[in-house]
């Protein structure tokens, strides 16, 4: 059995970047995310502030704002991490970049750090949508919601 | 081949929530659609592409379509960014 085999068998695994409860996207309340415009996914409404890579790869963007990354696996997943909702709005505050555009992570490396209690005071939902960005390049992109995750606990499983 | 070019109003630039709005705009054309801000150039139905297309406020973007509704795609377009962005 050829790698590509195996790969075809098993899938991909994506982690979950915070640590918080895995929730459908459907549940977010924000038509981009729950009607899957930018991609299939999952959510995490986070518990810690901290968010983590969830995959091997290269960051493909960090918005100057901190409130959201892309990045890119191995395998040519695109996944974005958009911390809370509308977050942009804040304009980098309450968000800690600690990554760079172009870097190499590994699954598990530190990427933003937030103070979720200044954002949800600010009047934002910290609810945090994890997509795949070219979900029509893979046969299916599944959500495992509905549990408590920590960093790196897989939530979304993809085949070609 | 049709095209514009537009200069970025929207303080914020071409975010996630455009960014997804945009694909879904161009998705509808069979023209090849692309967006060059001069820092990238980037295909308009890839959202991680836009994403990293550096647009911001006061970016001159220039979009063309090619293909066989590209006059349909570049009104279409147009009238998102300025909808819009």
């Amino acid at each position: 059995m050829g790698l590509f085999d195996a790969f075809k068998k098993k899938g991909i695994e994506i982690g979950a970047p915070m640590k918080g409860k895995c929730v459908a996207i459907q549940e977010v309340n924000d038509p981009t995310f729950s009607d899957e415009i930018l991609g299939k996914g999952v959510a995490v409404m986070p518990e810690e502030g901290s968010m983590y890579a969830p995959a091997d790869g290269v960051i493909t963007t960090i918005f100057p704002t901190g409130h959201a990354v892309g990045m890119t696996t191995e395998d040519g997943v695109e996944i974005l991490v958009h911390l809370g909702l509308d977050t942009v709005a804040l304009k980098g505050d309450g968000f800690e970049i600690k990554a760079e555009e172009g870097q190499k992570v590994k699954k598990g490396d530190l990427l933003i750090v937030a103070d979720l209690e200044k954002i949800k005071a600010a009047g934002y939902d910290v609810i945090t949508p994890i997509v795949i960005c070219n979900s029509a390049d893979f046969g299916s992109v599944n959500g495992m919601a509905g549990k408590d995750v920590n960093p790196g606990d897989s939530v979304i499983e993809i085949k070609k | 081949m049709k095209e514009f070019e537009y200069t970025i109003k929207d303080e914020l630039g071409i975010h996630a929530r455009p960014a997804g709005m945009l694909v879904k705009e161009a998705a509808k054309y069979q023209s090849t659609i692309m967006l060059d801000t001069g820092v990238k150039k980037v295909d308009a139905k890839k959202i991680m592409a836009l994403m990293t297309s550096g647009a911001v406020k006061g970016t001159v973007v220039k979009c063309t379509a090619e293909g066989p509704d590209e006059a349909e795609a570049i009104t279409a377009i147009e009238k998102f960014f300025k909808d819009n962005l």
